[in-house]
């Protein structure tokens, strides 16, 4: 799965040449989709593995790498706050597809949020253009939750649901 | 010691958090569009081939287009050549001296190599963007050689090669910088990127005597080592004296729409590398673009 969202990235969301400012991060879904019981630090790991894999490939100079392990890191913190769950411990989720489609969405949203506010405001590496960069963090964060919605919705619930 | 070793079990996810964000941090803050380019021209040789597939593909909707500007742009050279041919003839049958015949001659030998390659990447939405051809060491393509449209605008030029791909710093990066004039006037500017719109680049430090006006063509001034001069980058959308009054701050709307580019040609200044010497050697010509 990491590498089909790394080669959507690379072939087709990276080439979409509407706007500068639609710029969709679609390969974060693979630190979303990780299993719930997936240890931390292989979350991070694999996390930063994902980020590198996108930085070679497109020359970001390690951008990616900053944005994907903060990420990883933080996803068992996101994930605790957004389902009002521990993800270990007695009370645990057991799985993803036991969320509502409401925290779904929240998850989904927090998760692609903070990633790309790490990743556009370092790319900035300014304040002078603070409306642009929101702008573009707006514009590209609802593509990248739109598509990583219907991306759970037409192929990964399914899944779950076969097993 | 025990306490100790399960403190750290404990903190482990921390300590690698932190290890690989200040490495990756590190890296990214001393990384430039050199050392960036020479990972993505190495990417190339695994990626090259997919991209290229991917892009033929989308080539070949675009072909009607380019055989339309091709077709205009051959007519155009036909037309110029043509005067050429007819100049070279009308001087040859004047009695020249000696002399005259030997400039002739002299300036016949070009300075540029041109020669063709395709898009097999591109972007627009980052900052720093770059473009990926399909042609490399083996094709005899080099650093620092110019890229430009069919239709003689500029693209950018050649930062990193492998043996089949190479990799461009274009217009649309913000570390992009060269040397702009306006046709007609012998002032010129600083031309970059501020990066917001992908139609659009700026002209800084032109001087406040320049005959400006909306609408007149922007081209290379020639004191770039890239570009020959004459290389048309864009028209005069808008322009004004910046808060010093000393110099123009001009906007320039690009020729190229880099959103839909696939042919591109190369030209290699054949001097460059001697002029790149001469001034290390001596100290001068410190603004290389």
């Amino acid at each position: 799965m990491g590498l089909t969202l790394v080669l959507l990235q690379i072939f087709l969301f990276d080439n979409i040449a509407l706007t500068s400012y639609f710029h969709p991060l679609i390969y974060v879904a693979f630190i979303i989709l990780l299993p719930l019981d997936t240890k931390p630090i292989w979350t991070m790991s694999l996390s930063a593995v994902m980020g590198l894999l996108v930085d070679v490939t497109t020359g970001m100079g390690g951008l990616n790498v900053i944005a994907c392990t903060a990420l990883g890191f933080f996803r068992p913190m996101i994930l605790s706050a957004v389902s009002g769950h521990s993800i270990t411990g007695e009370n645990a989720i057991t799985g993803l597809h036991r969320f509502t489609d409401k925290i779904m969405l929240w998850y989904i949203s927090a998760m692609v949020f903070i990633h790309s506010v790490i990743y556009f405001f370092l790319e900035a590496l300014s304040w002078d253009h603070i409306l642009r960069t929101l702008l573009r963090l707006l514009v590209s964060d609802l593509g990248t939750i739109l598509f990583i919605w219907y991306f759970v919705k037409l192929f990964i619930e399914k899944i779950l649901k076969l097993k | 010691m025990y306490k100790l070793i399960e403190f750290l079990r404990r903190i482990y996810v921390v300590l690698l958090f932190i290890l690989i964000e200040t490495v990756a941090l590190n890296y990214y803050a001393n990384s430039s569009h050199y050392t960036q380019a020479k990972i993505l021209s190495r990417a190339n040789s695994v990626f090259g081939s997919l991209q290229s597939s991917v892009f033929s593909i989308k080539h070949f909707f675009t072909l009607r287009r380019e055989n339309m500007e091709l077709s205009d742009r051959i007519a155009d050279l036909e037309s110029q050549l043509a005067i050429y041919k007819e100049r070279e003839a009308n001087m040859l049958t004047d009695s020249l001296g000696f002399e005259q015949m030997d400039s002739i001659l002299y300036e016949s030998i070009s300075q540029y190599r041109y020669t063709t390659a395709r898009i097999v990447q591109s972007t627009i939405s980052h900052n720093r963007n770059y473009i990926t051809l399909n042609r490399g060491l083996m094709h005899g393509v080099v650093e620092d050689m110019a890229v430009i449209t069919p239709t003689g605008v500029m693209v950018g030029y050649v930062i990193g090669c492998s043996e089949r791909y190479s990799v461009v710093l274009p217009l649309l990066n913000t570390d992009f910088r060269t040397s702009g004039k306006i046709v007609g006037d012998n002032n010129f500017g600083s031309i970059y990127w501020d990066g917001h719109s992908p139609y659009k680049v700026q002209m800084t430090e032109l001087s406040k005597y320049a005959q400006i006006e909306q609408g007149q063509e922007v081209i290379a001034s020639g004191l770039s080592h890239y570009f020959p001069e004459g290389i048309r980058i864009g028209y005069v959308d808008s322009f004004q004296l910046n808060e010093n009054q000393t110099s123009y701050d001009v906007e320039i709307r690009l020729a190229a729409n880099m959103t839909k580019l696939n042919n591109v040609l190369l030209i290699e200044n054949i001097d460059y590398g001697e002029i790149s010497h001469l001034e290390q050697t001596t100290g001068g010509g410190s603004a290389k673009n």
